[in-house]
């Protein structure tokens, strides 16, 4: 049955495709009567070639050997009709056949006398061969294709492959930290699925919860597109790491008041510009961590000294020390609200949500050509992860500390009130503007007179009340002053 | 009540579930690639088709091809039939019907431009 199907459908495919080539030959100037008559057909167009193109090339060999005739657009199935209406009885022939018999080297010269044309010998265009070569370019595309799924296929299953052995290797960490490891949202319990959620080719989520001192901890495994060909070529450009990036967030009365960060100067450059507490609150450049004993490679933003000081205790600085090459940026702070939005005209915006939040992103040894095994390198960092937290939940700002973190936090409140107070003023006054019109509306819609004079009345008088208002408070302000 | 180190840190009366990031605006911030190429697949299998011409057709399957191996969240379509995945998918599908008709109108090999 399934046989019977694909010769139908290759049936179909080269009907048409023979179809096209009829459309072509048709189209031409010479256009002959489609008789049923083949003979009649070919006769007429062998006289009109004959004495009218020159381009039509007609090659008559030997009677006993097959003639071949080339002629533009022509099918080598028509070949046989040819030599049928060459042979029975053409009296354009019967020259030929004379001088056929006097050998090949005088043919040239009597075909060449009868025409009275020049015989250009063609050649057969690449699209009339019927042979696979002349479709390289297509052979060349398919293949492509081919290749791009191949990667993907390979791409897909290395990332996989990377992810579960990230996973194996910190399971244990994990799973003697938190009691929910694991979680996608969709069950109606809380159960641990033990398991990464898949949110793309590249992109794998992990979501632990049920510890003290935080909320839970979202940990995401970036790797590279490796299932994409367009990347991996890029990336042999430019070589980038795979990232894991965590993000743990702290119970309000877990976490002190205040903004700090540490990490690579480019990373902190870049943080200080796109989110919006670093650049609020952090408001010089990275500082170099040579202070505190941390390599050069390493900077450091903060808020105030002090919490500098309190963050770099001897333990955090051996584990930025020892594993320097691999952490990217390490971000804490109690006025977390992501990166900046940006804002759309005249519209006044609260102060975005804040949650306390602690940020670490490591990348991944290999710059690219990661192995499973290299993610058992990343499990030290997640023991500074871990006592990250538990340093957070100890580490109070003194009184002197506290008062410069609030009057910071005030001031940063009150220039976001006055940004947005134009605009909100702005927006109060189109909604006056608004009332009034629908009331002015509304009057003029009432058919009734005597309503229409009252409601007007009853508008005015509303007017003058305000307006007295007004003049009660000016002169009050006026007495006050003096 | 205090922790002290020996103890278990886990808290099972405090678990949270996870909620899944407001994905409003970041599709968009995230990374446009898809977009960008599923767009470009239309328009060359658009092109392809109505001026028949052989290599805009197979620039727009390689266009598609992209865009699904660039798309992104392939969970959400299972929930909420999103056109994530259905315009990568119907980008294909356009492509590669404008390859078959512009072969099947024209079944000459392709000429290089050189």
């Amino acid at each position: 049955m399934k046989a019977f199907h694909t010769f139908c459908v290759v049936l179909l495919v080269f009907g048409s495709v023979s179809e096209a080539k009829f459309d072509d030959f048709e189209d031409e100037e010479d256009i002959v009567e489609y008789d049923d008559n083949d003979f009649a057909e070919f006769e007429d167009v062998m006289e009109d070639s004959v004495t009218e193109s020159p381009q039509r090339v007609i090659i008559t060999e030997d009677d006993e050997d097959e003639t071949t005739v080339e002629l533009e657009g022509q099918d080598e199935n028509q070949e046989g009709d040819f030599e049928d209406a060459d042979t029975q009885g053409d009296t354009e022939s019967e020259p030929y056949d004379d001088e056929e018999f006097e050998g090949y080297e005088d043919k040239p010269d009597t075909s060449s006398s009868k025409n009275k044309d020049p015989i250009t010998i063609v050649d057969v265009p690449a699209h009339l061969q019927n042979s696979w070569e002349s479709y390289y370019l297509e052979i060349l595309m398919v293949t492509g294709l081919l290749a791009y799924i191949m990667n993907y296929i390979i791409g897909k299953n290395k990332n996989s492959r990377l992810a579960q052995a990230w996973f194996n290797t910190h399971r244990e960490l994990l799973e003697s930290n938190f009691t929910l490891v694991g979680d996608d949202g969709t069950n109606k319990e809380a159960t641990s699925t033990g398991k990464l959620n898949q949110e793309n080719e590249h992109i794998y989520n992990l979501w632990c919860s049920g510890r003290v001192c935080c909320e839970g901890m979202l940990i995401q495994l970036r790797f590279l597109k490796r299932q994409d060909l367009l990347n991996v070529l890029a990336r042999m450009m430019r070589p980038v790491s795979d990232q894991v990036q965590i993000k743990v967030t702290m119970n309000d009365e877990d976490m002190d008041t205040y903004v700090f960060a540490v990490g690579t100067r480019k990373a902190l450059v870049r943080l200080q510009k796109e989110m919006q507490d670093l650049s609020e609150f952090c408001s010089d450049k990275p500082k170099s961590g040579a202070k505190y004993g941390l390599p050069d490679s390493l900077a450091i933003l903060s808020e105030m000294g002090e919490v500098t000081d309190g963050m770099m205790d001897t333990k955090m600085v051996h584990f930025l020390t020892h594993y320097a090459d691999k952490i990217e940026s390490v971000h804490f702070s109690d006025q977390f609200s992501g990166p900046k939005i940006m804002q759309e005209e005249g519209q006044p915006l609260k102060l975005p949500d804040t949650k306390r939040t602690l940020l670490f992103t490591f990348n991944v040894p290999g710059s690219g050509n990661t192995y499973p095994k290299d993610m058992e390198a990343l499990l030290p960092l997640m023991n500074m992860v871990i006592y990250s937290i538990d340093k957070a939940k100890k580490f109070r700002l003194n009184r002197e500390g506290k008062q410069k973190a609030d009057k910071n936090r005030a001031r940063v409140e009150e220039n976001f009130l006055k940004l947005t107070h134009v605009q909100r003023q702005e927006a109060a006054q189109s909604r006056r503007e608004e009332k009034k019109r629908a009331e002015k509306e509304r009057i003029m819609n009432e058919e009734d007179p005597e309503k229409q004079r009252r409601l007007e009345e009853a508008a005015l008088r509303r007017e003058q009340k305000k307006l007295e208002k007004k003049q009660m408070k000016m002169k009050q302000i006026k007495v006050k002053a003096m | 009540m205090s922790t002290n180190n020996m103890s278990d840190p886990r808290r099972p009366n405090k678990v949270l579930r996870y909620k899944p990031p407001p994905s409003e605006c970041n599709p968009a911030l995230d990374d446009p690639t898809p977009d960008y190429m599923n767009l470009l697949g239309m328009i060359f299998s658009m092109c392809g088709l109505m001026l028949k011409l052989k290599w805009c057709a197979w620039v727009a399957v390689y266009c598609s091809f992209i865009s699904f191996a660039n798309s992104r969240s392939s969970e959400d379509t299972k929930q909420m039939m999103s056109s994530f995945i259905l315009t990568p998918l119907s980008c294909l599908r356009l492509s590669i019907s404008a390859v078959v008709m512009s072969y099947l109108q024209n079944p000459q090999p392709m000429t290089p431009p050189w």
